[in-house]
């Protein structure tokens, strides 16, 4: 049991991560993205490519950084002309394209993916597990420090200027196309190293990872946690984590059928979604407006 | 060759209806709802359900759709209304959360198995060397029937000049007597049947299962925003070039760019089509074929 | 009329149509340092169109505009706020997330940079001397969205002062604003206008024109039609008939 408590901490410190880098774009910037997984997808197979060509885990690490960044500044480039809604829906078919075609390009190990990886920490065993999960924890919490930093200084109060009111910041001589574009490198590269991570510690890496319904399941982590909070999303992605564990649980605890845990995690993506939109927008930890003295 | 058109012209009938109601929703409340594919969805499973609890085909499919037209209202009055008051990108993402939700309940209703409606066999019908099912015909002509239906209540009706009216300045419109609200539970009611008539086609031609919705999503937002997101009937114009595009790209020999003799793209890639035009005109046209844009700096 | 060394913003042959519609035949105009200009016509003369040009906000058909003998028509309203011209909007609207000093403070795009990441955030002196000279120090602290419109205009000028500009754009400043508040705004622009602030304002009230401009320019139908001291402008026939059609009596336009 205890083993399992470690995995999913150590699953919810990489979704954490993630939950802070579209805390970055939606929450703080007001970037609708639904392709944040294509980020994290970057990274998952940066770290397979160098695996699969024999390379160091550090070059993995860059190259995954590398081809996130050039995704990053391609859906940025394409928000300069789009609202909200067209973007979100452009980055969410840019997601799809880059799901089915790693799905059946051959080079990329197809439906069956690429396994193999080596395990970060394997030979600490049996300490490897919590090891990883001090790993992930400390990333998790670079990755928190470097969020609070960003929205709490000059180039902060331009971005939630951009997220309520683009055109006033135009007016005031802000580079809107240019926060753009340096948000989503930052946003891309926390993905690509939680994609990194993760990548090494399943050891497999398949389209599987990139379905959008894992976008959504980042989407529910912010909402339920707290838009534009950076802690209030980390709670969110440990919440949200937990839950989607232990509905196989339920399951056997209730002999539900099998169908029971797609169905539930659905709900709990969905309706968590739903639920906070409705009643409680600001989410658990609702942003803190004016904190910044 | 015929064949080949006949395959784009069903495909085009089937994501034209889900994509005018798509547009046409969105003229009025300003925010794409991903839920309707669902509905369509909806539509379908209610249909086959009604008619394995001993309905006739015909009553099945009307009660379907009216019923699909009732839950769209009830959505948009109990989430959408409430949601759009913050930012019509909430009510973007509620709406997917509601798709999710919708996904759920079909999965544990029906599971993950395909469903058929039952239908009398018919002899399929020849056509200038295509074979046509009977069943084929008439889905594409209930399409058009529909599609030409509601193309004439927006043009030549009263509720259709409100329904323009409301779509070009709501506050104006308002102001003018018209009730914005009527008016836009109408089009939600009507755009909730269009995309249960939507569903029930597709299961009149072949089998239903959960994820149709899903895979039914990025190509009708495609065929709505080719025609302007909005500019409700042009989504007819947007799906025929996404249905067309569809079907050359699975349906045309690669061989000779590739050095063999035949090759073709898996299936698989056939949506990567339409997202791709979808992401090619997000990049150059933004505001669909149709409107001529005024140049912002 | 032709630029001097006087002029700080030159506007030449400007010409803007939507689709068959021109709504800008060819207009010129000067703006001379330290002046305040007022920018005058009925409804649907042009004003607005002239003043999204000149912001940046939107692109000329014909003509230029040389701030500082700097040409900018054209150049996206980021490069023409650095270029030192700096606009406000008639409804102005403010954000719900961010205090009113996090918007004065974020009016200063320049050092807002990545870099300032490595710092804490600290407010610029000149911030709170803004929100006390704009009157906005009780409500320093609120969203902005919260204030009444009247204080959102007021807010909007002190963030556009707080760029520094060499020329501040004003569209309608006074409609819609409690006239204590507006002698406040006159006011005020009339002390910064003093420290060398040239000011291009788009108004309807005449009794703000004549209290605070040292010129005027009248459009009609995207045309020029006057360019006088306010004090003669009723005195122009076709000032007045611009605004009210023929056979009006002198005195009525002021009303």
């Amino acid at each position: 049991m205890s083993d399992f408590l470690i995995h999913v901490a150590s699953i919810a410190c990489i979704y954490g991560m993630l939950a802070l880098s579209l805390n970055l774009q939606m929450g703080f910037t007001g970037l609708v993205n639904f392709g944040l997984i294509a980020l994290f997808g970057c990274g998952i197979y940066g770290a397979a490519l160098a695996h699969v060509m024999g390379w160091p885990l550090i070059a993995g690490l860059a190259a995954a950084l590398v081809m996130a960044g050039l995704l990053g500044l391609f859906f940025a480039r394409l928000g300069r002309r789009l609202s909200s809604d067209y973007w979100g829906i452009a980055t969410l078919s840019i997601a799809e394209v880059i799901r089915i075609t790693v799905m059946n390009e051959s080079w990329t190990g197809g439906a069956q993916g690429i396994s193999g990886l080596t395990l970060l920490f394997g030979d600490l065993r049996p300490w490897d597990g919590l090891a990883r999960l001090g790993l992930f924890a400390l990333a998790l919490f670079a990755t928190y420090l470097l969020c609070e930093k960003l929205v709490r200084s000059r180039f902060g109060l331009a971005m939630k200027l951009m997220r309520e009111e683009p055109q006033l910041a135009r007016a005031l001589g802000h580079d809107i196309n240019g926060i753009r574009a340096r948000v989503m490198l930052i946003s891309a590269a926390i993905a690509a190293v939680a994609g990194v991570l993760y990548a090494h510690y399943l050891t497999f890496v398949g389209p599987d990872q990139l379905v959008s319904a894992d976008t959504f399941l980042i989407w529910s982590m912010v909402i339920v946690g707290g838009i534009a909070n950076n802690r209030g999303v980390v709670v969110g992605a440990v919440l949200m984590q937990f839950a989607m564990a232990f509905v196989p649980f339920a399951k056997d605890l209730l002999g539900l059928p099998t169908d029971f845990v797609a169905a539930a995690r659905l709900i709990l993506v969905g309706g968590g979604i739903l639920l906070f939109l409705l009643l409680k927008p600001q989410g658990l930890l609702p942003e803190r407006v004016g904190a910044g003295k | 060759m015929f064949q080949f058109f006949s395959d784009a012209l069903l495909r085009a009938a089937d994501l034209a209806l889900i994509a005018v109601a798509l547009s046409a929703v969105y003229s009025l409340i300003r925010f794409p709802n991903v839920a309707l594919v669902q509905y369509a969805v909806v539509g379908a499973f209610l249909a086959i359900s009604l008619q394995s609890a001993g309905l006739g085909l015909v009553a099945a499919a009307a009660l379907s759709t009216l019923a699909v037209g009732a839950l769209a209202v009830l959505f948009n009055l109990a989430i959408f209304e409430r949601l759009l008051k913050v930012e019509s990108s909430i009510a973007l993402i509620g709406s997917l959360a509601l798709s999710m939700i919708l996904s759920a309940v079909f999965l544990l209703v029906y599971g993950p198995t395909a469903y058929r409606l039952q239908l009398p066999v018919l002899a399929p019908i020849r056509l200038m060397g295509v074979r046509l099912t009977t069943w084929q015909l008439w889905t594409l002509g209930l399409s058009v029937v529909v599609l030409a239906l509601f193309a004439l209540l927006l043009l030549r009706t009263r509720l259709g000049a409100e329904m323009r009216a409301v779509a070009t300045n709501a506050p104006l419109a308002a102001a003018t007597g018209i009730e914005t609200r009527r008016v836009t539970n109408i089009v939600v009611f009507l755009s909730g049947m269009m995309a249960a008539i939507g569903g029930i086609t597709l299961a009149l031609r072949g089998s239903v299962s959960i994820d149709m919705g899903t895979n039914l999503l990025l190509p009708v937002f495609a065929a709505a925003i080719l025609g302007g997101l909005g500019n409700a009937l042009s989504a007819i114009v947007g799906a025929i070039v996404i249905a067309l595009a569809e079907t050359v790209i699975t349906n045309t020999n690669l061989g000779p760019l590739m050095g063999e003799a035949v090759w073709f793209l898996p299936a698989s890639y056939a949506p990567v089509a339409s997202f791709a035009i979808l992401v090619l005109f997000l990049l150059f046209r933004p505001r669909g074929l149709f409107v001529s844009e005024v140049t912002r700096v | 009329m032709s630029g001097t060394a006087e002029t700080l913003l030159e506007v030449r042959n400007l010409s803007r149509h939507f689709g068959a519609h021109q709504v800008l035949g060819d207009v010129s105009f000067d703006l001379r340092r330290g002046e305040i200009l007022g920018l005058l016509g009925p409804n649907g003369s042009g004003k607005s169109t002239v003043l999204n040009i000149v912001s940046g906000f939107l692109a000329a058909n014909g003509g230029s505009i040389g701030l500082n003998g700097r040409p900018i028509v054209n150049a996206g309203p980021e490069n023409v706020t650095a270029a030192g011209l700096v606009r406000t909007f008639q409804l102005p609207s403010m954000p719900r997330r961010m205090t009113v000093r996090e918007v004065v403070q974020a009016g200063d795009a320049t050092t807002a940079t990545l870099a300032s990441a490595t710092r804490p955030l600290r407010f610029d002196n000149e911030v709170d001397e803004l929100i006390a000279a704009f009157n906005l120090g009780p409500v320093a602290g609120l969203p902005a969205s919260s204030l009444s419109g009247g204080q959102k205009k007021l807010l909007s000028v002190a963030v556009a002062l707080r760029c520094r500009p060499r020329i501040l754009c004003l569209d309608e400043p006074t409609a819609g604003v409690h006239p204590n508040l507006r002698a406040e705004m006159v006011r005020i622009l009339r002390r910064y206008n003093a420290e060398g602030v040239a000011m291009l304002v788009v108004e309807h009230d005449m009794l703000f024109i004549r209290d605070l401009c040292h010129r005027c320019v009248v459009l009609d139908r995207g045309e020029i039609i006057a360019d006088c001291a306010p004090a003669s402008l009723e005195d122009n026939p076709r000032v007045v008939e611009a605004y009210l059609g023929k056979a009006v009596e002198k005195g009525k336009l002021a009303s």
